[in-house]
Protein backbone atom coordinates (compact mmCIF):
# COMPACT_ATOMS: atom_id res chain seq x y z
CA UNK A 1 0.00 0.00 0.00
CA UNK A 2 2.39 2.21 1.02
CA UNK A 3 4.70 3.57 -2.01
CA UNK A 4 7.54 5.75 -0.59
CA UNK A 5 10.80 5.13 -0.85
CA UNK A 6 10.06 3.85 -4.06
CA UNK A 7 12.30 3.54 -7.44
CA UNK A 8 11.28 6.35 -9.67
CA UNK A 9 11.50 6.34 -13.61
CA UNK A 10 8.89 3.18 -14.60
CA UNK A 11 5.49 3.98 -16.12
CA UNK A 12 3.05 2.70 -13.55
CA UNK A 13 -0.03 0.19 -14.19
CA UNK A 14 -3.47 2.41 -14.34
CA UNK A 15 -5.02 -0.62 -12.89
CA UNK A 16 -7.05 0.99 -9.67
CA UNK A 17 -8.20 -2.40 -8.79
CA UNK A 18 -11.64 -2.65 -10.49
CA UNK A 19 -11.04 -5.49 -12.92
CA UNK A 20 -14.42 -6.48 -14.70
CA UNK A 21 -14.36 -6.23 -18.39
CA UNK A 22 -17.78 -4.09 -19.33
CA UNK A 23 -18.76 -6.18 -22.25
CA UNK A 24 -20.25 -3.64 -24.28
CA UNK A 25 -16.77 -1.66 -24.59
CA UNK A 26 -14.42 -4.48 -24.38
CA UNK A 27 -12.58 -1.99 -21.57
CA UNK A 28 -11.78 -2.70 -18.11
CA UNK A 29 -14.53 -0.75 -16.06
CA UNK A 30 -11.86 0.74 -13.89
CA UNK A 31 -8.62 1.48 -15.67
CA UNK A 32 -10.63 1.34 -19.09
CA UNK A 33 -7.47 -0.55 -20.93
CA UNK A 34 -8.62 -3.88 -23.27
CA UNK A 35 -7.85 -7.52 -22.47
CA UNK A 36 -4.85 -7.23 -24.57
CA UNK A 37 -3.55 -3.97 -23.33
CA UNK A 38 -3.96 -5.52 -19.55
CA UNK A 39 -2.47 -9.18 -20.76
CA UNK A 40 0.81 -7.52 -22.65
CA UNK A 41 1.20 -4.44 -19.85
CA UNK A 42 4.13 -5.90 -18.43
CA UNK A 43 5.60 -6.96 -21.69
CA UNK A 44 5.37 -3.64 -22.80
CA UNK A 45 8.55 -0.98 -23.06
CA UNK A 46 7.94 2.55 -21.45
CA UNK A 47 6.94 4.16 -24.29
CA UNK A 48 4.40 1.54 -25.06
CA UNK A 49 2.83 2.02 -21.94
CA UNK A 50 2.75 5.80 -22.34
CA UNK A 51 1.04 5.16 -25.48
CA UNK A 52 -1.88 3.19 -23.93
CA UNK A 53 -2.38 5.41 -20.82
CA UNK A 54 -2.38 8.33 -23.87
CA UNK A 55 -4.91 6.65 -25.22
CA UNK A 56 -6.97 6.41 -21.68
CA UNK A 57 -8.62 10.01 -20.74
CA UNK A 58 -10.53 10.11 -24.58
CA UNK A 59 -12.51 6.45 -23.97
CA UNK A 60 -13.36 8.22 -20.27
CA UNK A 61 -14.79 10.82 -21.85
CA UNK A 62 -16.46 8.66 -24.46
CA UNK A 63 -18.21 6.48 -21.84
CA UNK B 1 16.15 -7.00 -17.25
CA UNK B 2 14.93 -9.66 -19.29
CA UNK B 3 12.56 -12.64 -18.81
CA UNK B 4 13.18 -15.67 -21.24
CA UNK B 5 10.81 -16.00 -23.81
CA UNK B 6 8.48 -18.89 -22.30
CA UNK B 7 7.62 -16.51 -19.16
CA UNK B 8 4.85 -14.26 -19.49
CA UNK B 9 3.90 -11.71 -16.13
CA UNK B 10 0.34 -10.63 -16.55
CA UNK B 11 0.60 -7.55 -13.96
CA UNK B 12 -2.47 -7.18 -11.54
CA UNK B 13 -3.18 -4.89 -9.36
CA UNK B 14 -3.12 -5.12 -5.26
CA UNK B 15 -6.61 -7.17 -4.61
CA UNK B 16 -5.56 -9.11 -7.21
CA UNK B 17 -1.62 -11.04 -7.20
CA UNK B 18 0.13 -11.22 -10.79
CA UNK B 19 -0.73 -14.26 -12.80
CA UNK B 20 2.48 -15.58 -14.17
CA UNK B 21 2.31 -17.81 -17.53
CA UNK B 22 5.12 -20.46 -18.38
CA UNK B 23 4.72 -21.83 -21.45
CA UNK B 24 6.43 -25.01 -23.22
CA UNK B 25 5.54 -26.12 -26.55
CA UNK B 26 1.52 -26.87 -26.39
CA UNK B 27 1.85 -26.55 -22.70
CA UNK B 28 1.48 -24.32 -20.25
CA UNK B 29 1.65 -23.40 -15.84
CA UNK B 30 0.84 -20.27 -14.39
CA UNK B 31 1.14 -19.50 -11.06
CA UNK B 32 -1.04 -17.84 -8.49
CA UNK B 33 -4.45 -17.09 -9.95
CA UNK B 34 -5.73 -13.65 -8.16
CA UNK B 35 -8.90 -12.58 -6.17
CA UNK B 36 -11.90 -14.24 -6.09
CA UNK B 37 -14.11 -10.87 -7.30
CA UNK B 38 -11.54 -10.86 -10.06
CA UNK B 39 -12.10 -14.23 -11.43
CA UNK B 40 -14.29 -13.40 -14.43
CA UNK B 41 -11.54 -11.05 -15.62
CA UNK B 42 -8.66 -13.34 -14.86
CA UNK B 43 -9.89 -16.18 -16.86
CA UNK B 44 -10.44 -14.09 -19.67
CA UNK B 45 -6.91 -12.85 -19.33
CA UNK B 46 -5.32 -16.31 -19.10
CA UNK B 47 -7.28 -17.20 -22.13
CA UNK B 48 -5.85 -14.52 -24.37
CA UNK B 49 -1.98 -15.22 -22.73
CA UNK B 50 -2.93 -18.74 -23.30
CA UNK B 51 -3.64 -18.74 -26.92
CA UNK B 52 -4.67 -21.79 -27.24
CA UNK B 53 -2.34 -23.68 -25.10
CA UNK B 54 -3.68 -26.18 -22.99
CA UNK B 55 -3.12 -24.99 -19.23
CA UNK B 56 -1.78 -28.34 -17.56
CA UNK B 57 -1.42 -26.81 -14.06
CA UNK B 58 -1.84 -23.87 -11.46
CA UNK B 59 0.24 -23.38 -8.80
CA UNK B 60 0.72 -21.10 -5.13
CA UNK B 61 3.08 -19.51 -3.82
CA UNK B 62 0.53 -19.24 -1.16
CA UNK B 63 -2.77 -19.82 -0.11
CA UNK B 64 -4.04 -16.09 0.75
CA UNK B 65 -6.87 -14.86 -1.09
CA UNK B 66 -5.39 -12.31 -3.31
CA UNK B 67 -3.10 -15.66 -4.42
CA UNK B 68 -6.12 -18.50 -4.73
CA UNK B 69 -9.28 -16.86 -5.20
CA UNK B 70 -9.90 -17.74 -8.15
CA UNK B 71 -8.55 -21.48 -8.30
CA UNK B 72 -11.63 -22.62 -8.29
CA UNK B 73 -12.70 -20.79 -11.31
CA UNK B 74 -9.93 -21.15 -13.12
CA UNK B 75 -10.00 -25.05 -12.55
CA UNK B 76 -13.44 -25.74 -13.56
CA UNK B 77 -12.84 -23.40 -16.99
CA UNK B 78 -9.10 -25.01 -18.03
CA UNK B 79 -9.89 -28.44 -16.12
CA UNK B 80 -5.91 -28.32 -14.93
CA UNK B 81 -4.51 -29.64 -11.67
CA UNK B 82 -3.44 -27.46 -9.03
CA UNK B 83 -0.36 -27.42 -6.81
CA UNK B 84 -0.02 -26.14 -3.63
CA UNK B 85 2.65 -25.77 -1.01
CA UNK B 86 2.50 -29.14 1.23
CA UNK B 87 1.98 -26.54 3.96
CA UNK B 88 -0.98 -25.00 3.47
CA UNK B 89 -2.79 -28.39 2.82
CA UNK B 90 -4.32 -28.45 6.00
CA UNK B 91 -5.87 -25.09 6.16
CA UNK B 92 -7.52 -26.21 2.19
CA UNK B 93 -8.58 -29.11 3.80
CA UNK B 94 -10.52 -27.98 6.43
CA UNK B 95 -11.60 -24.89 4.22
CA UNK B 96 -10.03 -23.06 7.69
CA UNK B 97 -10.82 -19.45 7.27
CA UNK B 98 -8.71 -18.16 10.19
CA UNK B 99 -5.69 -19.92 9.02
CA UNK B 100 -6.32 -18.44 5.33
CA UNK B 101 -7.11 -15.26 6.75
CA UNK B 102 -10.49 -14.98 5.02
CA UNK B 103 -13.25 -14.02 7.28
CA UNK B 104 -11.54 -13.23 9.75
CA UNK B 105 -10.31 -10.15 7.53
CA UNK B 106 -13.47 -9.68 5.54
CA UNK B 107 -11.86 -11.29 2.87
CA UNK B 108 -13.47 -13.91 0.70
CA UNK B 109 -12.07 -16.93 -1.10
CA UNK B 110 -13.68 -19.77 -3.12
CA UNK B 111 -13.21 -23.21 -2.06
CA UNK B 112 -11.29 -25.89 -4.23
CA UNK B 113 -9.92 -29.50 -4.46
CA UNK B 114 -5.52 -29.66 -5.03
CA UNK B 115 -3.82 -32.58 -7.16
CA UNK B 116 -0.65 -32.39 -5.15
CA UNK B 117 1.69 -30.70 -2.89
CA UNK B 118 5.14 -29.13 -2.91
CA UNK B 119 7.67 -28.48 -0.36
CA UNK B 120 10.97 -27.12 0.35
CA UNK B 121 13.74 -28.27 -2.07
CA UNK B 122 11.55 -29.68 -4.17
CA UNK B 123 12.00 -28.65 -8.39
CA UNK B 124 9.36 -28.25 -10.60
CA UNK B 125 9.31 -27.72 -14.15
CA UNK B 126 7.42 -24.76 -15.77
CA UNK B 127 8.20 -23.30 -18.94
CA UNK B 128 11.27 -25.84 -19.64
CA UNK B 129 12.91 -24.72 -16.99
CA UNK B 130 13.44 -25.99 -13.33
CA UNK B 131 12.44 -24.62 -10.56
CA UNK B 132 13.79 -24.71 -6.97
CA UNK B 133 11.27 -24.59 -4.45
CA UNK B 134 12.46 -22.18 -1.32
CA UNK B 135 10.46 -22.09 1.70
CA UNK B 136 9.19 -18.15 2.50
CA UNK B 137 8.03 -18.03 6.03
CA UNK B 138 6.89 -14.88 7.14
CA UNK B 139 3.89 -13.12 5.40
CA UNK B 140 2.49 -16.61 5.09
CA UNK B 141 4.09 -19.33 7.76
CA UNK B 142 3.80 -21.97 4.86
CA UNK B 143 4.59 -19.79 1.55
CA UNK B 144 7.37 -20.27 -1.34
CA UNK B 145 9.36 -18.73 -3.63
CA UNK B 146 10.15 -20.32 -7.04
CA UNK B 147 13.71 -19.88 -8.13
CA UNK B 148 15.40 -21.02 -11.50
CA UNK B 149 19.09 -20.93 -11.60
CA UNK B 150 19.32 -21.42 -15.38
CA UNK B 151 17.45 -18.21 -15.88
CA UNK B 152 18.38 -16.07 -12.76
CA UNK B 153 14.61 -15.64 -12.13
CA UNK B 154 12.51 -15.45 -8.44
CA UNK B 155 9.24 -15.75 -8.08
CA UNK B 156 9.01 -13.79 -5.05
CA UNK B 157 5.03 -14.21 -4.04
CA UNK B 158 5.08 -11.79 -1.21
CA UNK B 159 7.96 -12.43 0.44
CA UNK B 160 9.93 -9.72 -1.41
CA UNK B 161 8.23 -7.08 -3.43
CA UNK B 162 10.29 -4.01 -4.96
CA UNK B 163 9.10 -1.84 -2.30
CA UNK B 164 8.66 -3.92 0.76
CA UNK B 165 6.71 -7.59 1.26
CA UNK B 166 3.75 -8.71 2.18
CA UNK B 167 2.49 -7.29 5.36
CA UNK B 168 3.43 -9.62 8.50
CA UNK B 169 1.31 -10.23 11.20
CA UNK B 170 2.82 -8.86 14.51
CA UNK B 171 1.91 -12.06 17.09
CA UNK B 172 -1.76 -12.77 15.90
CA UNK B 173 -3.34 -16.10 16.33
CA UNK B 174 0.16 -17.55 17.35
CA UNK B 175 2.58 -15.98 14.93
CA UNK B 176 5.16 -15.19 17.31
CA UNK B 177 7.88 -15.87 14.80
CA UNK B 178 6.76 -13.90 11.92
CA UNK B 179 9.15 -11.28 12.25
CA UNK B 180 12.13 -13.49 12.81
CA UNK B 181 10.88 -15.94 9.79
CA UNK B 182 10.74 -12.68 7.54
CA UNK B 183 14.02 -12.11 8.61
CA UNK B 184 15.77 -15.45 7.55
CA UNK B 185 13.40 -15.57 3.97
CA UNK B 186 14.51 -12.16 2.98
CA UNK B 187 18.38 -13.43 3.88
CA UNK B 188 17.85 -16.71 2.06
CA UNK B 189 16.59 -14.18 -1.44
CA UNK B 190 19.88 -12.66 -1.15
CA UNK B 191 21.82 -15.97 -1.37
CA UNK B 192 20.16 -16.91 -4.92
CA UNK B 193 21.92 -15.57 -8.16
CA UNK B 194 18.53 -13.18 -9.45
CA UNK B 195 18.54 -11.08 -12.20
CA UNK B 196 14.66 -10.60 -12.28
CA UNK B 197 12.20 -11.07 -9.43
CA UNK B 198 8.95 -11.47 -10.13
CA UNK B 199 6.76 -10.51 -7.44
CA UNK B 200 2.87 -10.91 -6.22
CA UNK B 201 2.11 -7.47 -7.01
CA UNK B 202 3.79 -4.69 -8.87
CA UNK B 203 6.07 -5.02 -12.34
CA UNK B 204 8.89 -7.15 -12.54
CA UNK B 205 12.24 -5.68 -11.51
CA UNK B 206 15.85 -6.53 -11.73
CA UNK B 207 18.02 -5.29 -8.97
CA UNK B 208 17.28 -7.57 -6.34
CA UNK B 209 19.69 -6.33 -3.76
CA UNK B 210 18.05 -2.26 -3.72
CA UNK B 211 15.01 -4.10 -2.94
CA UNK B 212 16.45 -6.19 -0.27
CA UNK B 213 18.17 -3.09 1.50
CA UNK B 214 14.64 -1.35 1.29
CA UNK B 215 13.14 -4.89 2.25
CA UNK B 216 15.43 -4.71 5.46
CA UNK B 217 15.19 -1.12 6.56
CA UNK B 218 11.39 -1.78 6.70
CA UNK B 219 12.01 -5.14 9.03
CA UNK B 220 14.07 -3.43 11.21
CA UNK B 221 11.52 -0.40 12.00
CA UNK B 222 9.00 -3.14 12.63
CA UNK B 223 11.62 -5.20 14.71
CA UNK B 224 12.48 -2.13 16.84
CA UNK B 225 8.50 -0.96 17.59
CA UNK B 226 6.06 -3.85 17.30
CA UNK B 227 2.96 -1.18 16.75
CA UNK B 228 4.43 0.12 14.04
CA UNK B 229 4.02 -2.75 12.48
CA UNK B 230 0.26 -3.17 14.53
CA UNK B 231 -0.59 0.08 12.39
CA UNK B 232 0.90 -0.78 9.06
CA UNK B 233 -1.01 -3.95 9.30
CA UNK B 234 -4.36 -1.99 10.18
CA UNK B 235 -3.70 0.09 7.43
CA UNK B 236 -3.12 -2.86 5.12
CA UNK B 237 -6.05 -4.55 6.03
CA UNK B 238 -8.75 -1.91 5.20
CA UNK B 239 -6.88 -0.52 1.90
CA UNK B 240 -7.69 -4.22 1.21
CA UNK B 241 -11.28 -4.62 1.91
CA UNK B 242 -12.10 -0.66 0.18
CA UNK B 243 -10.32 -1.92 -2.68
CA UNK B 244 -13.13 -4.54 -3.16
CA UNK B 245 -16.06 -2.49 -1.68
CA UNK B 246 -14.66 0.73 -2.92
CA UNK B 247 -16.76 2.56 -0.86
CA UNK B 248 -17.45 2.30 2.68
CA UNK B 249 -19.93 4.62 4.22
CA UNK B 250 -17.73 6.35 7.03
CA UNK B 251 -20.23 6.44 9.96
CA UNK B 252 -19.97 2.60 9.56
CA UNK B 253 -16.18 2.54 10.11
CA UNK B 254 -16.27 2.33 13.93
CA UNK B 255 -18.28 -0.50 14.16
CA UNK B 256 -16.52 -2.29 11.17
CA UNK B 257 -13.27 -1.50 12.84
CA UNK B 258 -15.07 -3.39 16.37
CA UNK B 259 -16.25 -6.01 14.23
CA UNK B 260 -13.45 -7.36 11.87
CA UNK B 261 -11.72 -9.90 14.40
CA UNK B 262 -8.57 -9.11 12.99
CA UNK B 263 -8.68 -5.36 13.44
CA UNK B 264 -10.29 -5.64 16.98
CA UNK B 265 -7.55 -7.59 17.96
CA UNK B 266 -4.85 -5.08 16.56
CA UNK B 267 -6.79 -2.44 17.98
CA UNK B 268 -7.14 -4.46 21.41
CA UNK B 269 -3.23 -5.89 21.87
CA UNK B 270 -1.23 -2.74 20.33
CA UNK B 271 -3.36 0.24 19.34
CA UNK B 272 -5.90 0.46 22.47
CA UNK B 273 -7.81 2.90 20.61
CA UNK B 274 -11.78 3.58 20.75
CA UNK B 275 -13.40 2.20 17.87
CA UNK B 276 -13.98 6.01 16.56
CA UNK B 277 -10.68 6.80 16.97
CA UNK B 278 -9.48 3.43 15.65
CA UNK B 279 -11.48 4.35 12.45
CA UNK B 280 -10.56 8.16 12.23
CA UNK B 281 -7.14 7.21 12.22
CA UNK B 282 -7.14 4.78 9.12
CA UNK B 283 -8.74 7.42 7.26
CA UNK B 284 -6.21 9.96 7.86
CA UNK B 285 -3.36 7.63 7.14
CA UNK B 286 -5.16 6.17 3.96
CA UNK B 287 -6.10 9.67 2.91
CA UNK B 288 -2.49 10.43 3.48
CA UNK B 289 -1.20 7.61 1.81
CA UNK B 290 -3.27 8.55 -1.05
CA UNK B 291 -4.78 5.47 -1.38
CA UNK B 292 -8.55 6.65 -0.12
CA UNK B 293 -10.80 10.02 -0.27
CA UNK B 294 -13.73 10.57 1.42
CA UNK B 295 -16.97 12.60 -0.44
CA UNK B 296 -20.21 12.48 0.99
CA UNK B 297 -20.14 10.35 3.93
CA UNK B 298 -18.04 7.94 2.05
CA UNK B 299 -14.86 6.85 2.52
CA UNK B 300 -13.60 5.88 -1.11
CA UNK B 301 -10.90 4.25 -2.90
CA UNK B 302 -8.62 5.89 -4.76
CA UNK B 303 -10.23 6.28 -8.45
CA UNK B 304 -13.66 6.27 -7.05
ZN1 LIG C 1 -0.16 -12.99 0.69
Amino acid sequence: MKRDEAPAGDVQSPCNNVCRMNPDSGLCEGCLRTLDEIAAWSGLDDDEKRAVLAQLPARRTAR
Amino acid sequence: MKLPRSIRVIERGWLSANNIVLEERSEAVVVDSGYVAHAPQTLALLERALAGKKLARLVNTHCHSDHMGGNAAIQKKFGCAISIPQGEAPAIDNWDEQQLILAVADQRAQAFSYDDTFRDGDVLQMGGLDWQVIAAPGHDTHAVMFHSPEARVLISGDALWENGFGVVFPQLFGRETALAETRATLEAVGRLDVDVVIPGHGPPFGDAGAALERAFHRLEGYEQDIARLARHCAKVMLSFSLLEKRSMPLAELPAYVARVPILAELNSRYLRMTHAAMAEWLVNELERAGAAGRREGLLLARGE
